[in-house]
C-alpha cells in the first residue's frame, strides 16, 4: 500500500487536504513525501493513500515529481523561500548642540618697566660745572 | 446594595484597591466559554477565549489553529472528514 510512487492525501497538519507522492520508505512508520507539500518525512498515520501509483524512481527530484503530477492534472505551487531582507535602520537625527563660546581669559599686556636712573642732585651738578669752568 | 443592573450573575464582582487605600467593588463582564467540537463534543484547542473587544487586538493566527477546519472541528473530526472526502473522490 505505502510504496514508492503511491499518490496520497495528507490528513493532518497545516498542509492537510494537499496531494503528495511517496518517494522513499524509511521505516515501518515513516515515509518520505513530496508534491504539493514540502519535501519531508511523514508518519503513515497522517496520510491517506489513493488508488493511483505514479511512475517515479526512488528519491526523485522535486522537478520530476512536479512534472509527473502535472500530467495527472495536479498543480503544484512552489513557494519560494523568502530572502532575509535587511531591515532599514532608523537614523536618528543628531541634535545640534549650541556651540558655547568659550571666553578667552583676559591677558594683561606685560609692560616692561624701564629701570629708572637715579636722579642726580642739581646742586652737585652745578658744583661740577663750576669746577670745570675754573680750569 | 448593588444597583439593579449589576445584581445579575452575568457580572463578576472584583474587589479593587484604590491608591487612597480604600477597596471598591467593580462589576466586570465574564469571559466566554471554551468552544466545543460539534461532532465529537471535545473542547477545541488553540482557540482564544476573550471578549470581542480584546479579540480585535489579537492576531489572526493566535485565535485558532492553522489547519483546515481549525477552530471549528477538533483535529480528530477534521482528519475523519478529510479521509471521507478522499475516499469519495476515488
Amino acid at each position: 500500500m505505502y510504496e514508492i510512487g503511491r499518490l496520497c492525501v495528507k490528513i493532518a497538519g497545516r498542509d492537510a487536504r494537499l496531494k503528495c507522492v511517496i518517494i522513499d520508505v524509511i521505516d515501518d512508520t515513516f515515509v518520505m513525501i513530496d508534491g504539493q507539500t514540502r519535501r519531508r518525512k511523514c508518519n503513515k498515520i497522517h496520510i491517506e493513500p489513493l488508488d493511483k501509483v505514479l511512475k517515479l524512481k526512488k528519491d526523485a527530484s522535486h522537478s520530476e515529481v512536479v512534472s509527473v503530477l502535472k500530467k495527472e492534472g495536479i498543480e503544484v505551487v512552489d513557494t519560494k523561500p523568502k530572502k532575509a531582507t535587511v531591515k532599514p535602520t532608523r537614523q536618528l537625527k543628531k541634535k545640534e548642540t549650541p556651540v558655547k563660546e568659550t571666553k578667552k581669559p583676559k591677558v594683561k599686556p606685560v609692560v616692561k618697566k624701564e629701570e629708572s636712573k637715579p636722579v642726580e642732585k642739581l646742586d652737585e651738578l652745578v658744583v661740577e660745572d663750576k669746577k670745570t669752568d675754573k680750569k | 446594595m448593588p444597583e439593579p443592573r449589576f445584581r445579575s450573575r452575568t457580572f463578576k464582582r472584583v474587589k479593587k484597591k484604590l491608591p487612597g487605600g480604600s477597596t471598591v467593588t467593580h462589576y466586570e463582564k465574564r469571559r466566554p466559554k471554551q468552544g466545543t467540537c460539534p461532532v465529537t463534543g471535545e473542547t477545541l484547542k488553540g482557540v482564544a477565549r476573550e471578549r470581542p473587544t480584546k479579540l480585535k487586538s489579537i492576531g489572526k493566527s493566535k485565535k485558532r489553529p492553522t489547519r483546515p477546519f481549525g477552530g471549528v472541528l477538533s483535529s480528530r473530526a477534521a482528519r475523519d472528514k478529510i479521509k471521507q472526502e478522499a475516499r469519495e473522490q476515488k
